[in-house]
């Protein structure tokens, strides 16, 4: 059987976290590719309801980056994110899925290098916890 | 509360009609029911029935301008040890008592604590069991004091397109989500749902997340919730957020 290759879906704020992977790629730095960047107007444009839905359609991991705390274009975007993917994490555990599988982290645009590596780091975390067990259900 | 054709069904008194018949066995959310009836009652202080879970919905609802708290007057309604067992209720005892007595909270919900033994692969399993009964049918929205948004996100087709009946995973874990910061723990959505999903536990463990996380217990008079405030817990810019 081939190695386990997870499908993860990456939210990038256009105005920090796009630019930096953006410059991850013009540096040539690299990285998994298993990665499907979306690009979003503020880290808080992304609905918790998003990253729930692709949790249970059998997405493996969802990760969300946004402007530093401070940084946000709109301000105090990026405060609400931070509050509601940790809880959004907590709820999904509540119904037995791992909250591992969503990670929040800031990337502003000159961190190409961080963008890297945290993308390395969440697919392997992804790749040690395994494919979703939502993927095989059936409702 | 008055007995109309057999059932209890809700009554509105206006100055210089006879109360008649009342009874004190509320059956229904008297916060819902005070969200409908308020746009129709330009002027005046209305009154209201209301236990501990309808107070704190009334919070809620004034903290997101949708009624005036200044223009509802609050009668304190205790539950009954029956009543509070039924609900496994945490919270009885309205701010004033004018009727009935305080009982002692249920502690210990017996779902909740079996959910949480469970390790992450039973409680999925156990969790999926419950929501492939879902029929869609509303009823735990429809019901629920708190649930005010005038586009309902789960009936965007966004959300729940997604596999028709039963509506899948997503629909459930979407409205706890989006219920964890205001829901007041009434048991409204468990007692009208046809196929007994325990919804109750459900939100007794987003609440309690949302305590561990932020200190806040959804009801309270006098905090905005922590998801319409920024870090340091000031407003953010009205305007820019939406109330739900």
């Amino acid at each position: 059987m081939s190695e386990f290759s997870p499908n993860i879906l990456a939210f990038c704020c256009n105005w920090c976290s796009y630019a930096g992977a953006d410059l991850a790629g013009v540096n040539r730095l690299q990285m998994p590719t298993n990665v499907n960047v979306i690009r979003v107007m503020c880290s808080a444009s992304v609905k918790p309801e998003y990253v729930i839905k692709a949790l249970s359609q059998g997405i493996d991991g969802v990760l969300v980056l946004g402007c530093h705390i401070g940084d946000c274009h709109y301000l105090t975007g990026n405060h609400r994110t931070a509050k509601r993917i940790p809880l959004t994490a907590k709820v999904v555990e509540k119904v037995g899925i791992d909250p591992r599988r969503i990670r929040l982290d800031w990337v502003s645009a000159a961190e190409g290098e961080k963008f890297q590596q945290v993308v390395t780091e969440f697919v392997e975390d992804i790749k040690s916890i395994g494919p979703n067990p939502l993927r095989e259900v059936v409702f | 509360m008055r007995t109309e054709h057999g059932n209890v069904a809700p009554v509105l008194l206006a100055k210089g009609d006879g109360p008649g018949e009342l009874r004190a066995d509320v059956p229904y959310q008297m916060a819902m029911i005070l969200s409908r009836v308020y746009p129709h009652v330009p002027e005046g202080r209305i009154a209201v029935v209301a236990r501990r879970c309808d107070e704190k919905a009334i919070a809620e609802l004034s903290k997101r301008d949708i009624v005036d708290r200044d223009r509802i007057a609050l009668i304190g309604l205790a539950c009954t040890k029956e009543q509070v067992a039924e609900c496994r209720c945490r919270d009885p005892c309205p701010e004033t008592v004018d009727l009935g007595e305080c009982s002692d909270p249920v502690v210990e919900d017996p779902v909740v604590e079996k959910v949480r033994s469970m390790p992450p692969e039973a409680r999925l399993a156990f969790w999926t069991d419950q929501f492939r009964k879902c029929n869609k049918c509303y009823g735990c929205t429809v019901n629920c004091p708190v649930c005010f948004c005038d586009d309902c996100l789960l009936e965007d087709k966004t959300f729940t397109v997604e596999k028709g009946i039963p509506p899948g995973m997503a629909f459930h874990v979407i409205r706890s989500m989006h219920l964890a910061d205001k829901c007041v723990e009434c048991g409204e959505c468990e007692r009208s749902c046809p196929v007994d999903i325990p919804l109750l536990a459900l939100r007794k463990m987003a609440n309690d997340d949302m305590k561990e996380l932020f200190g806040y217990t959804a009801g309270d008079a006098d905090r905005k919730s922590p998801l319409l405030t920024t870090l340091e817990g000031d407003p953010i810019k009205e305007g820019d957020v939406d109330a739900c």
